[in-house]
């Protein structure tokens, strides 16, 4: 066989089965929200009824829900990004001189690899009433501060986005270890012949010298507090009502418990124009304040 | 002057230290405080779980609800489950990933921005939402309830793992390409013989760090296999969860059950894992 067609028979063979499963089990559902966004679909029926824009007439006029849960992506939101200079500042000390730096890193990563049902029930009963942070409070003398922190509504969602911490600021430690690895070692030699100081080194050298590592985990940041669910759904179920429920926890349930397979159709169509929306304003904000 | 000047860097030097260790200390009691209270409270008989604090340290290493646990939530069964669910997707995944990035990175032709768009969509979306819509079609092509829905959904090449697989394949001169068509090897036994075996080190890192992942999910075996005899190491954990009338100690075991493998596979290939993460990372 000559080159010229084996070439083209190689380019339509490799690349046939993985576009094949791209376009069944992504595009495709892709295509298949936009279509079900603009039905009353229950998820079973046979048929279903073409209803026009409704389905976003009734989450923008009578799903107050919605808005709460949406609020609660807030508070992940605000969690993770207030974590980021955390999470570079112990990623910049693990990169430096320091006694038992792979056992710091195996650490700090571990939450990450646990199984999320594991993390979520351990931090269920962590959370309960007498469990272990009401005990450490009480050993402590601060038992005056004692919460159902999975029961009040005032204190869930701080529980649910500490738990949230706990399972993911690892991982952008080690995103950032790896950026400031890359960082080459003569900047920091050249700035401290210079009389920099380290926290001057870490504000010129290590954040500038990581900037599309930051751009990434901002990325995936947004895209991740967005979808957070799997801790609020095993957790708490969005609940009490839905005190504690995040965007997806909700369509979800519309999706599944209540059959509105049209409703929640729309409601992950939302969610990638909210994604979209969010990450470009982020973008903004951060150029504008440098 | 001088010295008192060094002195003052000296303090202010041993200072930082200070500060370093005690954020790393405390990071480690913070990953490490919520773990204890499971692992002291799996040794806990039921009594002893009413009786003082969580905190107290067992009275005997009472292995009941280790042995409880691992019935009630069948570990072997879901342990099997997880493991031909993960071992299938991974290995395909990899030979799929690696077949995707031999074309990108090889071959010129029309539709190669299409095909690179395509990827960068299937990134985009987002994974939980599109599971609205994903039923229906898994349940119309009668996967649904079967090993096959999980696995389909698993194996699909990303566009991250394309990226590093193309680096490393451009790091292969196309001399050795070329000089094995003068052989008169076809493309795919290039692929096979010379392409393949080399980027074996980089679909290594990408292949655990995916194998950790996908033995994680809880929401795609949640939906597609919720038969019980397909019950993973995530859904075995939900049998718990739904129980109201809990009872913390075995719990705490199947916590442990579940936990232990990864934990495992976590300090042996942590090297590879770390690179993993680095070389996607740094691709992205």
């Amino acid at each position: 066989m000559n080159y010229s067609l084996q070439r083209k028979l190689i380019i339509f063979s490799f690349l046939f089965i993985p576009l094949a499963l791209l376009g069944v089990f992504m595009l495709l559902p892709t295509f298949k929200l936009f279509q079900f966004s603009l039905t009353d679909w229950d998820g079973y029926s046979k048929s279903f009824q073409y209803i026009g824009l409704d389905n976003f007439k009734t989450i923008f006029l009578d799903s107050g829900d919605v808005w709460l849960s949406l609020r609660n992506n807030g508070y992940y939101f605000i969690g993770h990004l207030a974590a980021i200079p955390f999470e570079i500042a112990v990623a910049s000390m693990l990169c430096g001189a320091v006694i038992g730096s792979r056992f710091f890193k195996s650490i700090v990563f571990m939450p990450y690899i646990i199984n999320g049902v594991a993390v979520a029930l351990a931090f269920s009963f962590f959370f309960s009433p007498s469990g272990g942070f009401n005990a450490i409070l009480d050993a402590l003398h601060l038992s005056s501060l004692k919460q159902d922190w999975l029961g009040d509504y005032r204190v869930i969602n701080f529980t649910l986005v500490f738990v949230s911490l706990w399972r993911y600021c690892g991982q952008h430690v080690v995103f950032f270890i790896a950026g400031i690895m890359s960082i080459p070692k003569e900047y920091y030699e050249a700035a401290e012949i210079d009389g920099a100081n380290k926290f001057q080194m870490f504000r010129h050298i290590t954040v500038p010298g990581i900037k599309t590592i930051i751009e990434l985990v901002l990325f995936l940041n947004v895209r991740g507090v967005l979808a957070a669910f799997e801790i609020p759904f095993l957790m708490t179920n969005g609940g009490p009502g839905y005190e504690s429920s995040t965007f997806v926890v909700y369509t979800v349930k519309e999706a599944f418990q209540f059959s509105h397979v049209g409703l929640a159709s729309a409601l992950g169509i939302m969610l990638m124009f909210i994604t979209v929306v969010v990450y470009i304003l982020q973008k903004k904000i951060i150029r504008i304040s440098g | 002057m001088e010295e008192s000047k060094q002195v003052r860097r000296l303090r202010r030097l041993s200072l930082t230290t200070v500060i370093k260790y005690a954020v790393l200390i405390a990071i480690v009691a913070i990953v490490f405080i919520p773990l204890s209270v499971i692992l002291l409270s799996a040794f806990k008989t039921p009594p002893e779980m009413v009786q003082g604090t969580v905190f107290a340290l067992p009275k005997s290493l009472n292995l009941n609800n280790f042995t409880d646990s691992f019935k009630q939530a069948k570990v072997l069964l879901a342990l099997k489950n997880t493991l031909l669910i993960t071992v299938t997707s991974v290995l395909l995944n990899v030979i799929i990933g690696a077949m995707v990035s031999y074309i990108i990175a090889r071959f010129d032709f029309k539709a190669k921005k299409l095909v690179m768009s395509i990827f960068m969509v299937a990134m985009i979306v987002p994974f939980t939402t599109i599971e609205v819509a994903r039923f229906s079609i898994v349940k119309n092509l009668g996967l649904y309830n079967t090993l096959w829905a999980p696995i389909l959904i698993y194996v699909g090449a990303d566009l991250m793992q394309i990226f590093v697989y193309k680096q490393f394949i451009d790091k292969i001169p196309e001399s050795l390409d070329e000089s094995a068509m003068l052989d008169g090897a076809s493309y795919f036994t290039i692929f096979r013989k010379i392409i393949f075996p080399l980027i074996i080190p980089a679909a290594l890192t990408v292949a655990i760090i995916k194998f950790v992942e996908i033995s994680n999910d809880m929401y795609v075996p949640y939906l597609y296999i919720p038969s019980d005899k397909f019950r993973t190491l995530s859904t075995t954990l939900m049998v718990f969860q739904g129980d109201r009338t809990l009872d913390w100690g075995s719990l705490s075991a199947g916590v442990i059950w579940v936990i232990l493998p990864a934990l495992v596979i976590y300090f042996v290939f942590q090297k590879y894992i770390f690179s993993g993460l680095v070389a996607g990372a740094s691709k992205e």
